[in-house]
């Protein structure tokens, strides 16, 4: 499996004026290309989450995308920390750490990683207080 | 150049004083149309010459006409003077596009899980195949009510030659007939452009009455205020408001929704590029002229209102394989031009610039930044 494409995008801290520049970037490189739209469903609200988080829990971060010959799509979000301090817990659906008010706003629901989760066809996090690296994959029907 | 650069699409270039128009990538948004200071683009309808050709002639008014009376005088006055153009029968679509909301509704509040998008505009169903695939498949598979209308009164007339004309106010909806442009597929004959034919129809003006009687709810359907409000609806309005909604039902953060009512123009098709009066004002319009009473709207056949039209979009034949080369080609070009999207080289941005380089139809070196850059490199040396 070779990759046919790669791109980096850059996360910066804080930065909430960009929320969703990153996942709006992946989808439309999706939808030029023409993938199956229900593959590109998946990979838009994994993405979308996964930057969001990486917004509100981390202090930003990097974004790779690779696009393989075989249609495949593999993401990898890679912060400098603080990490998840309960893993476990955190994929728990209806678990968060977010505030009261973060909840009123519409965040927070406790669904993000378990719903990355449940839309990847491949999942795998990692992390420690040194930073948190999530790979993500998606099978493309063509 | 304007036009180029008003282009939501990227679909409009120009290249030796020319413009071209893409028509893979045009939604016929009108918005080339509206940018043009020079009057060079129109979009252009049928003529009244193309009465003579039928025995018997329809013609279809659309609601946001409708709304430009301010009181239901003014619309009898409105019907009498559009029969005047020569028309045998002018009817009043707001009964089909009542029917066409009741549907839309019964779907959608039928739902849990789904979230529906309406299917009235050709504009939003054209940028949804082009940039929102995703959502496809949720644009719900109600016809335009001229279409529905137009296949009623076929059905009415059955085996005569009937001519049925729709007075258009906006530039998109002069697609959805079989003249002018050749769009075989539609039931409507004529599609008439209301800036053409309006003088006409202001001359005919004050010389009797039309009975009239609208369905209120029908109205409303052209207006994002009026129109039926409803918690789980979502109702937008305006280009650029209603792309930053369809970004975020792709990223599944609208799923409270059971229906999307989007309206590309301003105001809804009030807005309509080819009406001329203030679309606020036009808004309270609905409510005068509606006669408080609330009406059944029509039976109509399933039939005559369903579609799977909407679903349909151009095959791309190259292999993914070949479009993700493709794309990375576009992107090593694109790392070379200044990405300034300055349009002096005729293409809108340094992207579409790049696509047409990779596809032989450009080259690097027609970038006039580069050229201007090139030249001072040049100017400094000799100057050393």
């Amino acid at each position: 499996m070779a990759v046919v494409l790669h791109k980096e995008y850059k996360v910066l801290r804080d930065d909430y004026g960009s929320a969703g520049k990153v996942s709006s970037d992946i989808k439309q490189t999706l939808n030029s290309i023409g993938f199956d739209p229900k593959v590109m469903r998946r990979i838009a609200v994994a993405s979308y989450e996964s930057e969001i988080n990486m917004l509100i829990h981390a202090f930003g971060g990097d974004i790779t995308m690779d696009i393989m010959d075989d249609g495949t799509v593999t993401l990898v979000f890679k912060d400098p920390g603080p990490g998840i301090p309960d893993l476990e817990k955190a994929l728990t659906p209806g678990w968060s750490t977010a505030s009261e008010k973060a909840r009123a706003m519409g965040f927070g629901a406790g669904m993000g990683l378990p719903n990355i989760q449940r839309v990847s066809d491949a999942f795998d996090i990692q992390s420690s207080e040194a930073g948190t690296t999530l790979t993500i994959s998606f099978r493309a029907a063509q | 150049m304007k036009c180029v650069k008003a282009c939501p699409t990227s679909a409009l270039s120009m290249a030796d004083n020319r413009v071209y128009i893409d028509s893979a990538r045009c939604i016929n948004c009108g918005r080339c149309v509206q940018a043009c200071h020079n009057r060079g683009l129109l979009a252009q309808g049928s003529t009244l010459e193309d009465l003579k050709n039928y025995e018997y002639t329809v013609c279809l008014v659309p609601g946001a006409l409708i709304s430009h009376c301010s009181n239901i005088e003014e619309a009898q006055d409105l019907f009498h003077a559009i029969r005047l153009l020569g028309f045998d029968e002018v009817v009043d679509m707001t009964d089909v596009t009542a029917r066409q909301l009741q549907e839309a509704q019964l779907m959608a509040d039928s739902t849990n899980d789904v979230t529906y998008i309406s299917s009235f505009c050709p504009v939003i169903n054209r940028l949804i195949a082009n940039r929102y695939k995703v959502l496809q498949e949720f644009i719900l598979p109600v016809n335009y009510d001229s279409e529905i209308a137009a296949r009623l009164i076929r059905k009415k007339h059955a085996g005569r030659n009937v001519g049925i004309f729709n007075l258009c106010e906006c530039e998109a909806k002069l697609e959805l007939a079989k003249f002018p442009y050749g769009n075989m597929e539609y039931e409507v004959d004529h599609a008439l452009a209301l800036v053409d034919v309006f003088p006409a129809i202001r001359k005919n003006m004050k010389q009797g009455k039309d009975p009239v009687s609208f369905n209120v709810r029908g109205l409303q359907v052209c207006n994002p205020a009026r129109i039926v409000q409803k918690d789980t609806y979502l109702i937008a309005d305006g280009f650029d408001k209603v792309c930053a909604v369809l970004d975020m039902a792709e990223f599944g953060l609208l799923n409270q929704f059971r229906l999307l009512f989007l309206y590309p123009c301003f105001n809804g098709c009030i807005g309509g590029h080819m009406l001329w009066g203030n679309s606020f004002l036009m808004t309270n319009n609905i409510d005068a002229l509606s006669d408080g009473k609330r009406r059944d709207v029509s039976y109509i056949p399933f039939d005559d209102i369903y579609t799977e039209d909407f679903l349909r979009t151009d095959e791309d034949t190259r292999s993914f394989m070949e479009r993700t080369i493709f794309f990375r080609n576009v992107n090593e070009q694109l790392e070379k031009l200044p990405g300034y999207d300055c349009s002096a080289c005729g293409m809108q941005t340094c992207r579409i610039m790049a696509e047409e380089i990779v596809k032989g139809n450009k080259k690097i070196e027609d970038c006039r930044v580069l050229h201007a850059l090139r030249e001072k490199k040049n100017d400094n040396q000799r100057t050393d």
